[in-house]
């Protein structure tokens, strides 16, 4: 090996080294016990491991609730948006109707607004839902779909970026393999579910890793939408262990690992399709 | 057209209407509890008067400027490096987009730890040098560098990972021209692979812009925008703003200001980058 290539290394090394301590000190913090934690000169691995952490922790707070709920929604979405949107994206790349260049055009308008410009008024459209949660048809009177799984599923379902994802995809795909199926005489639908969307596996990965990846991640949205606890999804509810009185260390850090497990591993699993998503995300 | 209509629907109510409903309340006083009234300009003149979302705008400017370019040059780097075909660059890619993939509220709970004055990792680190490290997140110096570390840290596995997928598609040939006209490797880095860049470079650079200016979750977990508003962000104020003074009409003017802004840069971007966005 020359010596850039060890220098190289070496450098890599440190680099992903710091990339990786953080987590490495979550999963190490969540094992210590509150009196080791909160002394200053204790070592850097626990005096005695603390696996009992994890099952206090699901004690003092309804993290199974917190942890199905996100599932949940995590799945819905996926599965919603994987549906709704390789529709959308394949009428769009395939079909030629009047204004679909202009629907188009819109879809790329709506990926590029602030979140936080729409978020106030989604807000709002949640909170007087005609006729739900005890508001009348004109939204007034009651909570609207605040508090429901309605609006923690709903309204994140289906994702412009996904459309303009599997219309890119869509696309690519030989003009053949339409025209022999529309010579068999397949209905429209028929070639988009059964001829075309088998042929792009990577996109369905892709946007269903993305979906759920995001879904599990978000934070905002769950947080202004739900009151209850057993509603709660896992990142709001990792903050019940973050309290004014002082915030209780060894708890919040297995709550946090547990949250951030099942991406990790998910990541690991899929990480080709995440890459070559994010990627083709960026540069189609 | 059916099948769009899902989708279209679905935009149409929670994009469309929403956007709207933005423009149109940001002319109005309005706390939910009772029907929003016309007020003109108010709420825009109110934001110049506002000190607090002034400092926001220039904090939101200041964390943006310190986490994009540093987070690009670092990310490009890495690509460089991991693009040289090293044996173990499947474990180095992982490390990095590690952070990309973990939620921000995880993500800050953990730096919360670090940063701990009393007991954190990089205390205890600093201490085993000799220096007494300051409290990072309630110090109005260190406050803002601790947040922008943390943004910095945690973008650069996207911004890698384009710039890897953008090298990889380079033509050899070019190299390989430039190694027989005698052109060295640094040169063939400025005359080559920055140009052919570009459009990967704008990819980035407008991505990474909007979710630096829409920084919310690590500022809620971190700092809540404080110490002394010396890390409140435009997002912070504007859900500030409706959430909690329950000034939703301020809030969409806010929030309004936020878009234009946003828009603004990403105008002035493409013109100096010579509008390299190709898509199809």
């Amino acid at each position: 090996m020359s010596p850039g290539r060890i220098a190289l290394y070496i450098t890599l090394s440190v680099i992903s080294l710091l990339m990786v301590v953080p987590f490495v000190w979550m999963v190490i913090t969540s094992l210590k016990s509150p009196v080791e934690i909160a002394s200053q000169d204790a070592g850097l691995l626990p005096g005695s491991w603390q696996f009992s952490n994890y099952v206090d922790a699901f004690r003092a707070a309804p993290f199974a609730t917190y942890a199905r709920n996100s599932f949940i929604i995590a799945i819905s979405h996926t599965v919603l948006n994987v549906l709704v949107a390789s529709m959308a994206g394949y009428a769009l790349a395939r079909i030629r109707f009047r204004g679909s260049e202009v629907i188009f055009y819109l879809f790329i308008a709506a990926l590029m607004i602030p979140t936080y410009t729409k978020v106030l008024p989604e807000f709002l459209i949640v909170r007087f839902m005609p006729l739900a949660g005890g508001n009348d048809i004109l939204g007034q009177g009651g909570s609207g779909w605040l508090d429901t799984w309605w609006a923690l599923i709903i309204p994140g379902a289906v994702t412009p970026f996904a459309v303009f994802l599997f219309r890119q995809f869509y696309l690519d795909l030989p003009v053949e393999l339409e025209e022999a199926a529309r010579l068999d005489g397949l209905g429209e639908f028929r070639i988009y579910a059964r001829i075309m969307t088998p042929q792009v596996k990577p996109a369905l990965t892709t946007v269903a890793l993305l979906t759920f990846e995001s879904s599990w991640n978000n934070f905002l949205w769950p947080l202004l939408v739900t009151r209850t606890d057993s509603l709660r999804v896992i990142q709001v509810g990792l903050s019940v262990f973050k309290t004014e009185n002082g915030t209780q260390w060894h708890f919040l850090m297995a709550g946090t690992t547990l949250a951030t497990l099942p991406m990790v591993l998910l990541f690991l699993i899929g990480q080709r399709y995440f890459v070559q998503g994010f990627a083709t995300a960026g540069l189609k | 057209m059916l099948m769009v209509a899902p989708a279209l629907l679905h935009a149409s109510l929670w994009i469309g209407l929403p956007v709207l409903a933005a423009v149109v309340l940001a002319f109005t006083k309005y706390d939910v509890l009772t029907a929003p009234q016309f007020v003109g300009l108010d709420n825009f003149r109110d934001m110049l008067d506002d000190a607090v979302f002034r400092k926001s705008i220039v904090n939101t400017v200041v964390y943006t400027f310190f986490t994009v370019p540093f987070g690009m040059l670092l990310g490009l780097l890495l690509a460089m490096a991991l693009h040289t075909g090293l044996k173990a660059r499947g474990i180095f890619r992982t490390a990095v987009f590690l952070p990309q993939v973990t939620a921000t509220v995880a993500i800050a709970l953990v730096w919360l730890w670090i940063y701990n004055p009393g007991n954190g990792l990089l205390n205890a680190l600093l201490s085993f040098l000799g220096i007494d490290g300051p409290a990072w997140l309630s110090s109005t110096t260190w406050a803002m560098p601790s947040v922008i570390l943390v943004g910095i840290w945690q973008g650069i596995g996207m911004k890698m990972l384009i710039y890897l997928a953008a090298l990889q598609s380079l033509p050899r040939e070019l190299y390989e021209a430039a190694s027989v006209d005698g052109a060295s490797k640094v040169r063939q880095f400025f005359s080559i692979t920055l140009p052919l860049l570009k459009p990967a470079t704008f990819f980035v650079l407008i991505t990474s812009m909007i979710s630096a200016f829409q920084s919310f979750d690590q500022i809620y977990i971190l700092t809540d925008g404080g110490p002394a508003n010396s890390t409140t962000m435009m997002t912070y104020e504007i859900y500030k703003s409706a959430f909690r003074e329950f000034r939703v009409g301020y809030a969409c003017a806010q929030s309004l200001v936020l878009f234009v802004l946003l828009m603004g840069f990403t105008l002035v971007n493409r013109r100096i980058m010579g509008g390299t966005r190709g898509h199809s």
